[in-house]
């Protein structure tokens, strides 16, 4: 075997994928920076809870096995870099970061992307109003910070973060006003069969369904937010059944938290220009990947939901196994060392996946939503571009994403289309017939989020300017 | 159409490879003059140089010697309702150059003379007149050169109103399809090879309008000019409260700033990233990212309070002499070209309504943009 190659590893995400990939890297013995724009490591699952959440929230799984992941990687080397974005990167994978001190710069290295997913959303009427919120948001306001969205709450969307929220809204001692989902019950019968396979995940669920159904909630399957209007007390929610569309059920409420499911955050991965593919079941965009996350780029691994929706169970045997790929790619470990390390890792992630897919669908149920948008909806909030002007530009002969940004602007504000990427796409799909692979995505521009333009600009003086020679008279 | 006919390849009056804004105005007019034509491009229309610049209609950065096209084409943006069918935004504000150093004053004062000779309306202003034309400004500057005519555009709407217009006029659009080869086809006329297509399309005449990427296909047709490709940077913030009403510059260029509608700013001047037009993909130097964010920062002090939003890059060509090419390439005027102009999307509308003149039998004087005056063409046949 040729001499192992130690050169530095950088991991961007300090969720369990990230955490769990940088120590086991640290083990190997590589220098590891982990980078994650929180204060504390631990994701969205394992978010470090405030004080105040801390005695408001009952004691749970996510904050014990939160603690402990913090623990374990603040007893390693690893060299984190808490509260620090990144905001930029190069061909060759030079980072541009800004965290506590301002515009840093991180050389060339392996990296690993383990930035996890982003929540899926779709419009309706009236989105924009104050006080609807992601499910995703939602969640970590009561987890993280032990406050409520509202007294009353309507939860809709798709997807197991449904009945999470649910659940968390009466933790706290709120009113669920009512569930929408968009999925079909039957769906979700065919997934508890399976989840045998996953018993942590079936004690979990049986026990929200169980204090679900004792409070009489409401539950509309294959539903929808169709609008929201803003009372004087809160909000007038329009629920429409998507196969009888003149069914309709009003709720008054003081928040809705609404969301469509998780997808992963691809805007690294694309930057870095490897391969990409659609995931139809899960309606979304992923790197290609192999098991341990290697990717069309030998300097780059996606680990954890960044490479595709399998939840924290496997989010954590991931990161693992890729640690341990690096290790042996690098000529640390043998190839003989990396099966005996993985075996048992991998052969639980296959019966864990098995599962997660399954929730794939549930999560997309939302899919056939934005071809059916009202003229009037906003789609892009940034830029406050309603369906019509897309549903026009599509007619004019911007048959794909980047055509349809560049003539509407929908996508081009702060959220760089993080937001309206799949109305978007499943509105143009649906106008023109066009594949998903076909309409494509937005192009990801630097930097990835707005950054103060003082932080860019430093002190100066005019002289420090470095002005090129003047251009031509 | 006979069945016969369907595989025989398109024959069009005029095919046009390259759909920016000069080769999209020429199409434009060519078919409103009565020909028919293709207007093809290697992705979709507008998404290169005319999709992604700065919109600034300015007369301080255009070239001296392209002052009357700039005011032309200026006039056409603002005008747009008229020739393009739609009214896409253009807005008409003062501009003002700045000057913040000795050395840049007698440029400016240099830049402001050949301007006002090639017709600008331009006076050099002191620092006060300057700030009372525009309070937001550094108020530290030496000197500034004023001009009533300027503006800008909403870049972005232009694209969906060319479409538009040029589908009413029955042209052809061949998106997404670049061109690989153009061979003289016997019996006249030129063979125009699509990646994506069997057939190639054929064309009486053409015109080539590929911007930055002329140099490559004006070799097909045996001339050798080295084009140089520009690769500028914008920058723009999210939206702030007014913060300038007119656009502003520095005397050596340097510099383009305004804020749209909207209340984004946008920073531009010239300053480069790199790339490689060949492969594709450009990438912001962090240096000059800098550089150009600070030089703005120092005009309009208030910039302080902005978020940069995104930052992207543009590729811009450019002639060893920095002037256009526009006209006939061969004697039998069976081919043209049309690009290299200097502030071109200010005068692109006017450039390519030239160009259309000319090849429906007019005679603009074009004679300062002879794409010849550079080589002899090499001999050409049929390429294998
Ligand atoms: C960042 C930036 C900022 C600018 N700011 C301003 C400004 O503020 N004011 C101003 O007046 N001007 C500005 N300009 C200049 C202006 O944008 C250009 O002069 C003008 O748009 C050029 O138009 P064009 O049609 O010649 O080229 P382009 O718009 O580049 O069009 C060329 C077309 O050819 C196509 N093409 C290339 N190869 C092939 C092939 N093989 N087959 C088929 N098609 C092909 C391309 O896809 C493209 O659509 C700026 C330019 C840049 C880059």
């Amino acid at each position: 075997m040729s001499s192992p190659d130690f050169s530095p590893v950088t991991v961007i995400g300090g969720g369990i994928a990230g955490a769990t990939s940088a120590i086991a890297l640290a083990r190997h013995g590589f220098p590891v920076t982990l980078i994650d724009e929180q204060p504390a490591a631990g994701g969205q699952i394992f978010r470090a809870p405030s004080p105040y959440a801390r005695q408001t929230v009952p004691p749970n799984h996510e904050f014990s096995g939160g603690d402990a992941l913090r623990q374990k990687l603040a007893a390693s080397p690893v060299d984190v870099r808490f509260s620090t974005r990144v905001w930029g990167l190069s061909p060759t994978l030079t980072l541009d970061l800004i965290g506590p001190d301002g515009i840093d710069q991180l050389p060339p290295s392996t990296v690993v992307v383990a930035n996890g997913a982003t929540e899926r959303f779709l419009p309706f009427q009236g989105w924009t109003t104050p006080r609807i919120t992601g499910l995703a948001g939602a969640s970590i306001l009561m987890r993280n910070g032990g406050t409520l969205p509202g007294q009353t709450v309507v939860v809709a969307g798709s997807g197991p973060l449904l009945f999470s929220v649910a659940h968390q809204v009466l933790e706290l001692g709120g009113k669920v006003a009512a569930i929408v989902d968009a999925g079909h019950r039957s769906d979700w019968l065919r997934l508890g069969a399976m989840l045998s396979l996953d018993p942590a995940r079936l004690t979990q669920a049986t026990s929200w369904m169980l204090r679900l159904q004792q409070a009489g909630i409401p539950i509309h399957h294959r539903a929808n937010i169709s609008a929201a209007q803003e009372t004087e007390t809160g909000l007038l929610l329009t629920v429409s059944e998507m196969d009888h569309p003149e069914r309709r059920h009003v709720y008054a409420a003081e928040a809705a938290a609404c969301g469509y499911g998780l997808k992963p955050s691809t805007l690294i991965t694309r930057t870095a220009g490897v391969q990409h593919r659609h995931d139809h079941v899960g309606g979304y965009l992923e790197p290609v990947t192999d098991v341990a996350g290697r990717t069309s780029r030998s300097d780059l691994y996606v680990t954890g939901d960044a490479a595709g929706i399998r939840g924290m169970a496997v989010a954590r045997l991931r990161g693992l196994i890729t640690a341990h790929a690096i290790a042996q790619d690098r000529r640390v470990i043998s190839a003989r060392t990396y099966e005996t390390l993985t075996r048992a890792p991998l052969r639980r992630l296959r019966r864990l996946e098995a599962v997660s897919r399954r929730m794939l669908p549930l999560m997309n149920a939302g899919s056939v939503i934005p071809a059916h948008l009202q003229d009037e909806t906003i789609v892009c909030r940034c830029e406050r571009v309603k369906a019509a002007t897309l549903r026009s530009a599509i007619e004019a002969g911007a048959e794909d994403l980047n055509q349809l940004k560049a003539w509407t602007r929908c996508g081009m504000g702060p959220c760089q289309g993080r937001m309206c990427e799949d109305s978007a796409r499943g509105l143009l799909t649906a106008a023109c017939g066009n594949t998903p692979e076909e309409a494509g995505s937005f192009t990801d521009r630097m930097p990835f989020f707005p950054l103060p333009l003082t932080a860019v600009t430093g002190t100066f003086a005019y002289s420090d300017i470095p002005l090129p020679k003047a251009a031509p008279l | 159409m006979t069945p016969t006919l369907q595989t025989r390849p398109d024959v069009f009056d005029t095919v046009i490879v390259g759909a920016g804004v000069m080769g999209a105005t020429t199409a434009l007019f060519l078919a409103r003059g009565g020909q028919k034509v293709a207007l093809v491009d290697r992705q979709d229309m507008f998404r290169a140089a005319s999709g992604v610049n700065a919109g600034t209609l300015t007369l301080h950065m255009t070239r001296a010697q392209l002052i009357p096209h700039a005011i032309r084409g200026r006039e056409m943006w603002l005008d747009s309702a008229s020739w393009l069918g739609e009214d896409v935004g253009a807005l008409a504000t003062p501009g003002l150059s700045m000057a913040f150093t000795e050395a840049e004053e007698e440029l400016l004062r240099q830049r402001a003379r050949v301007r006002q000779d090639m017709g600008a309306p331009i006076k050099v202003v002191s620092p006060e007149e300057a700030v009372r034309i525009e309070p937001g400004v550094n108020p530290t500057l030496r000197a500034a050169a004023y001009c009533a005519l300027d503006g800008h555009i909403p870049t972005y709407r232009v694209g969906g109103a060319y479409a538009r217009a040029l589908r009413q006029a029955g042209v052809t659009i061949i998106e997404n399809s670049p061109v690989e080869t153009i061979t003289p086809a016997t019996g006249g006329g030129y063979d125009v090879r699509v990646s994506n297509r069997t057939q190639p399309v054929h064309g009486r005449r053409i015109v080539l309008s590929t911007g930055a990427w002329l140099e490559k296909m004006l070799g097909w047709l045996g001339y050798t000019i080295p084009i140089r490709c520009l690769i500028n940077q914008l920058v723009v913030t999210e939206t702030l409260p007014p913060v300038m009403g007119s656009v502003l510059s520095i005397a050596n260029g340097l510099l383009s700033l305004k804020q749209f509608a909207n209340g984004s700013v946008l920073i531009g001047g010239g300053w480069q990233g790199e790339g490689n037009i060949n492969q594709g993909g450009t990438r912001v130097i962090p240096e000059n990212l800098r550089g150009n964010v600070r030089l703005a920062q120092y005009v309009v002090p208030r910039l302080d309070e902005a978020q940069v939003l995104r930052v992207w890059l543009g590729l811009e060509s450019e002639t060893p002499d920095a002037m256009p090419l526009i006209g006939a390439l061969t004697p039998d005027d069976d081919a043209f070209v049309v690009g290299c102009v200097h502030s071109g999307f200010t005068s692109g509308p006017y450039m390519g309504r030239l160009l259309a003149e000319r090849i429906l039998g007019g005679n603009p004087d074009l004679s300062a943009f002879d794409p010849t005056r550079f080589s002899t063409p090499a001999a050409t046949g049929p390429q294998s």
